[in-house]
C-alpha cells in the first residue's frame, strides 16, 4: 500500500431494495399477525356495556389479521422469487448450509454467540451461515403458517385463493388441529423475534460492521482485506 | 324332552350386544349365562382428562339412558370437589331426569317390550269397532274411534301385503304364548305408532335445557342454560311455557295411554306374575333430591336395600364404604393386579382388558371360565337386583305414601298378591307405575322452578370451584343416581387437576353380570331359572324376562 | 290410503315419468355405489318388484344414540320412514325377532337382495385382536361388516362412531376402534355427529330414495347438504362474536344475555354441522342456544381436543390445563431471560472487549503509519 491512507472499511451493498422492502413489510405484517392472532386466541374484555350493533372490534381484529396475512403471504412469495434472481447475498445458497465452509462458520458463530468467544475469523458479509440457516427455518415456518392460516381462512371464504388450501384440513385431522398448530407457531415467531433483534444488535456490537442499519440502507462495512478474500 | 343348551344372540330390542346361553331341561330353564359382548374401555379413556369434561365422555356410555351418566358424572365431580349446585340447577336436572324416565319407559314398553306380548299379525283380524269400545272403556284418550283403529288396521294390512315385513319379519307371531285377543293387539299396535310419534316430543325438554337430545349438555357446578326473563337469548318465559306444555302432555300420555294399555295387557298375562323373580335382594340409591344431593332423606325415592324380599326392613347403603360395593372379575374378561378372585371397591377399581374366551366365530362360550365383558358388582358380597322394581320395593318398604298407595291400588286392580311384584310382570308394571310418579314429579319440579324464579332466584351455576387452582391436590368422590334401569354410581379420584381413576358401576352391570367367584348368579341369570320354554326354537319366554329388565349393554360394560 | 302401495316404479310413473326416466333413476341409484356394471339390472328389478328398498342397520361399538336420534325425526316422522319409505329388515334395536330368527332376517336380505340393499352402520369396529371386543352371534363385528358390505348397494356410516371412531377411539383407544371407511373398500357416506341430527339422518336416506343418488359429498365423504358450513358460520350468536362480546364464565351477566360462547370453549368455529340451521328435536334448540358451547361432536378426534372449556386443546404431556400459550409464554420468557443474561454477560466483558478493540485499532493505526499492509 501506498503511504496515502486508504479507508480501512469499505461500504458493501448487501441488501438490495427488494430485500429491504421485503424485510420491513415482513417485520410489520408478522408483528401485526402476532398481535391480532394473539387477540383472536385470547380476546380481551372490552366494551361489555355496548350492544352488538355498536361495535365490531373482534371482527376488526380478525380483518387486520387477514389483510396482514395476504400482504405477508405475497411479500413472502416475492422474497422466494428474489432468492433466485437477487444478488449473491439474497440467494438461496446462503440459507441452506451445504458447504463445509458454511458448517465451519456455524461452529464459529455458535462460539461467538453462546460461548461469547471473540470472532477469530471474518464472518460472511451477508448472513452468517447460522443466521442464514435460521432464516431458512423461518421461511419454512412462514410456509407452514401460510398453509394453516389459509386453510383456516378457507372456511370463511368462497373466493378461489383460500379455497386452494382446503386440502390442508383433513391432512391435520380437522380445523381444531389446524388452529392448534397455527396458534403454536405464533410462539415460534415471538421467540424468533426476541432472539433475532437481540442478535442483530449484538453482532453489530461485536463485529462493528453496521449490521442494524444495513437493513435500512442496504450497506454493510467490510475490511478491505476481507473483501478481497471474500467469495460470498 | 332332553337337556338342551340354547343360545340367544343377538338379543334384540334392547340396547347393545347381549348373549344368553341357557340350559333347558324338560321345557324348563335350569341354568343360564348372560354375557356382555362389546367393550369400549371408557374407564381407561377417562384417565388423565379434565374432571369437568368427564360428563361428556361418561354420557356416551349410552344414548338410550342419555343424560343419566352425565348427571351422575357431574354429581361425582361435585362430590369430590365439594360443590353444591344452585336450587334451579337441581330442579332442572330433576325435570330432565324425570323426562328421561318417562321417555325411556314408554319407548321400552311399546317399542322394545311390547312385541313379546303383542301379536302384530293377529291385529289384522281385529274388529276395529270392538277395539274402539275397549279403548274407550279403559281410557278417555281422544284417538279411539272406530275409524281411527280401522285406518291403523288398514295400514298394517297394506304393510303386510307388501310382503316386506321389515322389523316385523321372523317375529314370534302365532306363538302359543301370545294371549291377547286381536282387538287388544290392534290397540297396542295403534299405540306403538302413537308412542313412536309422541316420544320425540317429550325429549324437547332436554333440547330446551340441554341443547339437544340424545346427549344434552350438563355442567359441573350447575346447568349451562342461564335463566333470564328479560332476554330472548336465555331460558325465558316462552321456553318455560314450552316445557310446561310438554310436561302436561307427558302426564296425559302416561295416564291415558301407557298405563291403561299396561293394565289391559297385564290382565292377560297374570301367570307372568309368578315367573322370572330371580334374586331376592333389591338395591336403590334413591334419587330426585329436593334439598340438595347431600340430603338423601329428602329424596323423592329413598335410598336403601331390601334383603330376602323382606318388605318390613330397609338396610342402609353407603357407596363410599370400601366393604359394601365391590366388583369381581372372576368371570369377566379383565385382569386385577390383586388376583382374579378378589373384589375391588371402585375407588381402587381397575380396568384392564384381558380376553380369554374362544376365538370367534364360536358356537358356545366356556362358561366355567371368564365369559363376559361385564364386571360383577356385589353389595357386601350379595347380588342385587336394581331397577324400577327395586325402587318401588325400597320406597314401599320405606313407607313412601305415594308409592304405597300406587302399588296397592295396582295390585288390587289386577287382583294379584304382593308376591306378584317379584316377577317378570312385576318389573314391567313397576316401570309403568314409576312413569306415573315421574310425570307427576316433573310437574312438581316445574312448579318449584317457576316459584323460585318468581322469588328472584335465577342462578343456575356456581363458579366457586370451577378453577382447578381452587381444588385440593387430590380428592375423591362418588355420584349416585337412579337411572331408568336402576342404581348407578360413578367413582372418581382426582389428582393434580386430572382424573386418576374413573369407575362406573351401572344398573345393567348389576343385573346382567356373570357369576361371582362363589358361583352366585346375578339378576338376569337367576331370573331365567325355572322359566318354562314352550318351543325351544322360539326363545320368546327368555326374551320376555330379559326384556323386563330393559337391558342396556353399552351401559353395563362401557 | 292407497289400495296397494305402489312400487318404486309405479310411484315414479304415476308422477308422469317414463320408463326411460325410471331406468335412468335406477342407474343413478346404482352409480351411487360404483356398481353400474353389475348393479343396474338388479336395481331395476328391485325397484320394479319391490316397493321399498331393503335396508340393513348394523350395530357395533356404539351407544345407540344414533338409533335414538333417528327415531326423533320430525320430517319425515320415523314411522313413515320405516313403514313407507324403506324396508328396515335388520336393526337390533327395533326388530321383533332375536337370536337365530334375527340372523335369518339378516341372511335373507343379504342373499335375496344382494347388490340392492342399503347398509347403514352405527358404531365403530374394533379392528384386529380377532375382533373380540365386539361379537354378535359368536362372530366378530369385523367379519359381519365385511360380509354385509360386500353386496351392499350403498353404505352409510351413522354418527361419529362409524365415521371417525368417536369416544371409544379417543386416546388410548383400548380396543382399536376403527371407523368404517378404513375397513371396507367401498365409498362410505359419512353422517358424523354424536349423534347426528335426526332430520339430517332421514334427510340423507330420503335423498337417496327420492333423488336416486347420494347427496353430493365433500372431500371427507360428508353430504355437503348438511356439512358444508361450520356451526359458527350459521350461529345466531355470531354478531356477538364479531362485536367481541363474550361469555366469560357460565351464568355470568354475559351468559344471561346470550353472548358468544367462544371464550368458554365453543368449538363452533372448527366444527362442520347443521346444528345452527336445522337445529335439534324438530328445531327446538341446539347446544349453543341452550348456553353450552359446541363440543365439536361431528369432527374427527374431537374427544382429544379437550379440555372442552378451553379455547385451545391441552398440550399432551404438560397437564390437562396447559395450552400452547402456557408453553409459549414459558419459552418466550425463557428466550427473553436468555437474551438478557447474554447481554449482561456481554457487558461484563465489555471493558475487556473495548480494551481489545482499542488496541486492535491502535495496532492498525501503527500498521498503516508504517505504511505496511499485505
Ligand atoms: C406469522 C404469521 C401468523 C401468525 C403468528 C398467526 C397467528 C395466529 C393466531 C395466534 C391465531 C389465533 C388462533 C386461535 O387460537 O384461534 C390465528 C388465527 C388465524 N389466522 Fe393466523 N397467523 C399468522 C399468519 C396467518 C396467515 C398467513 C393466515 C392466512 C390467511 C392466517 C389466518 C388465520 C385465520 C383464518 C385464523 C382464524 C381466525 C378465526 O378464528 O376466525 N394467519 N393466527
Ligand atoms: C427493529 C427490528 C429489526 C431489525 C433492526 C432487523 C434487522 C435485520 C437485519 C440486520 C437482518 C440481516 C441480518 C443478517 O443476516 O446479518 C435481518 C434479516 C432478517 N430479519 Fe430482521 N430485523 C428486525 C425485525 C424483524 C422482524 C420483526 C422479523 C419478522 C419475523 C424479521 C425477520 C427477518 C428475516 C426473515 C431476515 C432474513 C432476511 C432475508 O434474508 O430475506 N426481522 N433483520
Ligand atoms: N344400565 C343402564 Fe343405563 C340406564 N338406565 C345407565 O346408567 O341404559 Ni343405557
Ligand atoms: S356416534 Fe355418538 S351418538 Fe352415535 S352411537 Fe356413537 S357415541 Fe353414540
Ligand atoms: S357461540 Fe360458538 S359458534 Fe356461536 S358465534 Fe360464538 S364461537 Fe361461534
Ligand atoms: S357439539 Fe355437536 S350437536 Fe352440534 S353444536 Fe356442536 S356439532
Ligand atoms: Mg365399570
Amino acid at each position: 500500500m501506498t503511504a496515502e491512507q486508504k479507508a480501512l472499511y469499505n461500504r458493501v451493498y448487501v441488501w438490495e431494495f427488494p430485500v429491504r422492502l421485503y424485510h420491513w413489510l415482513n417485520g410489520i405484517t408478522v408483528t401485526l399477525l402476532i398481535i391480532s392472532g394473539f387477540l383472536i386466541g385470547n380476546p380481551i374484555r372490552l366494551f361489555y356495556a355496548n350492544e352488538a350493533y355498536q361495535q365490531y372490534w373482534f371482527g376488526t381484529v380478525r380483518f387486520i389479521h387477514f389483510v396482514s396475512a395476504y400482504i405477508f403471504f405475497f411479500n413472502f412469495l416475492v422474497r422466494i422469487y428474489w432468492g433466485f434472481v437477487g444478488n449473491t447475498f439474497a440467494r438461496w445458497s446462503n440459507f441452506i448450509p451445504l458447504k463445509k465452509k458454511q458448517w465451519r462458520e456455524i461452529g464459529q458463530v455458535l462460539k461467538v454467540d453462546i460461548l461469547l468467544a471473540d470472532p477469530s475469523e471474518r464472518m460472511s458479509v451477508g448472513h452468517n451461515s447460522l443466521a442464514g440457516f435460521v432464516y431458512f427455518l423461518t421461511f419454512l415456518a412462514f410456509a407452514f403458517q401460510s398453509l394453516t392460516g389459509f386453510a383456516l381462512y378457507s372456511a370463511n371464504s368462497t373466493s378461489f385463493f383460500p379455497r386452494l388450501f382446503t386440502w390442508v384440513i383433513p391432512l391435520f385431522g380437522g380445523d381444531m388441529a389446524v388452529r392448534q398448530w397455527h396458534h403454536v407457531f405464533m410462539w415460534f415467531f415471538i421467540v424468533f423475534i426476541i432472539i433475532h433483534l437481540y442478535l442483530v444488535f449484538y453482532h453489530d456490537y461485536i463485529e462493528g460492521r453496521g449490521t442494524t442499519s444495513s437493513m435500512v440502507g442496504g450497506w454493510k462495512f467490510e475490511k478491505d482485506e476481507d473483501l478481497k478474500n471474500s467469495n460470498d | 324332552m332332553a337337556t338342551k343348551r340354547i343360545v340367544v344372540d343377538p338379543i334384540t330390542r334392547i340396547e347393545g350386544h347381549l348373549r344368553v346361553e341357557a340350559v333347558v331341561e324338560n321345557g324348563v330353564i335350569t341354568d343360564a349365562y348372560s354375557s356382555g359382548m362389546m367393550v369400549r374401555g371408557l374407564e381407561i379413556i377417562l384417565r388423565g382428562r379434565d374432571p369437568r369434561d368427564a360428563w361428556a365422555f361418561a354420557q356416551r356410555a349410552c344414548g338410550v339412558c342419555t343424560t343419566i351418566h352425565a348427571l351422575t358424572s357431574v354429581r361425582t365431580v361435585e362430590d369430590a370437589l365439594g360443590i353444591t349446585v344452585p336450587k334451579n340447577a337441581e330442579l332442572i336436572r330433576n325435570i330432565m331426569e324425570a323426562v328421561l324416565y318417562v321417555h325411556d319407559h314408554v319407548v321400552h314398553f311399546y317399542h322394545l317390550h311390547a312385541l313379546d306380548w303383542v301379536d302384530v299379525v293377529s291385529a289384522l283380524k281385529a274388529d276395529p269397532g270392538e277395539t274402539s269400545k275397549i279403548a274407550q272403556s279403559i281410557s278417555s284418550w281422544p284417538k279411539s274411534s272406530k275409524g281411527y283403529f280401522s285406518d291403523v288396521r288398514n295400514r298394517v294390512q297394506h304393510f303386510v301385503d307388501s310382503g316386506q315385513l321389515g322389523i316385523f319379519a321372523n317375529g314370534y307371531w302365532g306363538h302359543k304364548q301370545m294371549k291377547l285377543p286381536p282387538e287388544v293387539n290392534l290397540l297396542a299396535v295403534a299405540h306403538y305408532l302413537e308412542a313412536l310419534e309422541w316420544q320425540k316430543e317429550i325429549v324437547k325438554v332436554h333440547a330446551i335445557f340441554g341443547g339437544k337430545n340424545p346427549h344434552p349438555n350438563y355442567l359441573v357446578g350447575g346447568m349451562p342454560c342461564s335463566i333470564n326473563l328479560n332476554e330472548v337469548n336465555a331460558i325465558n318465559n316462552e321456553r318455560l311455557n314450552f316445557v310446561g306444555r310438554l310436561i302436561k302432555e307427558a302426564n296425559l300420555f302416561v295416564n291415558q295411554v301407557y298405563i291403561p294399555d299396561l293394565i289391559a295387557i297385564a290382565g292377560f298375562y297374570k301367570d307372568w306374575g309368578a315367573i322370572g323373580g330371580g334374586l331376592e335382594n333389591y338395591l336403590s340409591y334413591g334419587d330426585f333430591p329436593t334439598r340438595g344431593y347431600n340430603q338423601p332423606a329428602a329424596f323423592k325415592y329413598p335410598r336403601g336395600i331390601v334383603l330376602d324380599r323382606n318388605l318390613n326392613e330397609v338396610h342402609e347403603v353407603d357407596s363410599s364404604d370400601p366393604q359394601q360395593i365391590r366388583e369381581y372379575i372372576k368371570h369377566s374378561w379383565y385382569n386385577y393386579s390383586v388376583g382374579d378372585d378378589e373384589a375391588l371397591h371402585p375407588w381402587r377399581g381397575e380396568t384392564e382388558l384381558n380376553y380369554t374366551g374362544p376365538k370367534p366365530p364360536f358356537e358356545h362360550l366356556d362358561v366355567t371360565q371368564k365369559y363376559s365383558w361385564i364386571k360383577t358388582p356385589r353389595w357386601r358380597d350379595k347380588p342385587m337386583e336394581v331397577g324400577p322394581l327395586s325402587r318401588m320395593l325400597v320406597a314401599y318398604a320405606s313407607g313412601v305414601p305415594e308409592v304405597k298407595s300406587l302399588v296397592n291400588d295396582t295390585l288390587k286392580r289386577l287382583n294379584v298378591p304382593v308376591g306378584a311384584l317379584f316377577s317378570t310382570l312385576g318389573r314391567t308394571a313397576a316401570r309403568g307405575l314409576e312413569s306415573i310418579l315421574a310425570a307427576q314429579w316433573m310437574q312438581e319440579f316445574y312448579d318449584d322452578l317457576i316459584t323460585n324464579i318468581k322469588a328472584g332466584d335465577t342462578a343456575t351455576f356456581t363458579r366457586d370451584k370451577w378453577e382447578p387452582s381452587t381444588w385440593p391436590e387430590s380428592c375423591q368422590g362418588v355420584g349416585m343416581s337412579e337411572a331408568p334401569r336402576g342404581a348407578l354410581a360413578h367413582f372418581i379420584r382426582i389428582n393434580d387437576g386430572a382424573i386418576e381413576n374413573y369407575q362406573m358401576v351401572v344398573p345393567t352391570t348389576w343385573n346382567a353380570s356373570p357369576r361371582d367367584p362363589a358361583g352366585r348368579m346375578s339378576a338376569f341369570e337367576a331370573s331365567l331359572i325355572g322359566t318354562p320354554v314352550a318351543d325351544i326354537d322360539q326363545p320368546l319366554e327368555i326374551i320376555r324376562t330379559i326384556h323386563s329388565f330393559d337391558p342396556c349393554l353399552a351401559c353395563s360394560v362401557h | 290410503m292407497p289400495e296397494k302401495m305402489p312400487t318404486m316404479r309405479e310411484a315414479i310413473e304415476s308422477k308422469g315419468y317414463s320408463r326411460r326416466d325410471f331406468l335412468r333413476y335406477c342407474s343413478a341409484a346404482a352409480a351411487i355405489v360404483g356398481l353400474e356394471s353389475l348393479g343396474i339390472p338388479k336395481v331395476v328389478r328391485a325397484f320394479e318388484t319391490k316397493p321399498r328398498p331393503p335396508v340393513i342397520w348394523l350395530h357395533f361399538q356404539e351407544c345407540t344414540c344414533c338409533s335414538e336420534s333417528f327415531i326423533r325425526s320430525t320430517h319425515p316422522i320415523v314411522a313413515d320412514v320405516i313403514f313407507d319409505y324403506l324396508s328396515l329388515d335388520y336393526t337390533e334395536t327395533l326388530m321383533a325377532p332375536s337370536g337365530f330368527q334375527a340372523e335369518k332376517s339378516y341372511k335373507d336380505t343379504i342373499t335375496k337382495y344382494a347388490g340392492q340393499y342399503i347398509l347403514l352402520i352405527e358404531g365403530s369396529v374394533p379392528a384386529g385382536n380377532d375382533g373380540v371386543y365386539c361379537m354378535i352371534g359368536g362372530r366378530s363385528a369385523e367379519s359381519i361388516l365385511q360380509e354385509a358390505a360386500k353386496d351392499a348397494a350403498a353404505v352409510i356410516a351413522w354418527g361419529s362412531c362409524a365415521s371417525n371412531g368417536c369416544v371409544q377411539s379417543a386416546k388410548p383407544n383400548p380396543t382399536n376402534a376403527t371407523p368404517i371407511h378404513k375397513l371396507i373398500d367401498k365409498p362410505v357416506v359419512k353422517v358424523p355427529g354424536c349423534p347426528p341430527i335426526a332430520d339430517v339422518m332421514t334427510g340423507v336416506i330420503t335423498h337417496l330414495l327420492v333423488f336416486g343418488s347420494t347427496p353430493e359429498l365433500d372431500s371427507q365423504g360428508r353430504p355437503k347438504e348438511f356439512y358444508s358450513r361450520r356451526v359458527h358460520d350459521t350461529c345466531y350468536r355470531r354478531p356477538y362474536y364479531d362485536a367481541g362480546l363474550f361469555v366469560e364464565s357460565f351464568d355470568d351477566e354475559n351468559a344471561r344475555k346470550g353472548y358468544c360462547l367462544y371464550k368458554v370453549g365453543c368449538r363452533g368455529p372448527v366444527t362442520y354441522n347443521a346444528c345452527a340451521v336445522t337445529r335439534w328435536n324438530g328445531g327446538v334448540s341446539y347446544p349453543i342456544q341452550s348456553g353450552h358451547g359446541c363440543l365439536g361432536c361431528s369432527e374427527n378426534g374431537y374427544w382429544d381436543n379437550g379440555p372442552f372449556y378451553q379455547h385451545l386443546a391441552s398440550f399432551p404431556g404438560f397437564g390437562v390445563e396447559s395450552t400452547a400459550d402456557t408453553i409459549g409464554t414459558t419459552v418466550g420468557i425463557g428466550a427473553a431471560a436468555g437474551v438478557t443474561a447474554h447481554a449482561v454477560a456481554t457487558n461484563i466483558r465489555k471493558r475487556k472487549l473495548i480494551q481489545k478493540l482499542k488496541s486492535e485499532s491502535a495496532e492498525l493505526k501503527e500498521d498503516s503509519n508504517e505504511g505496511g499492509n499485505n
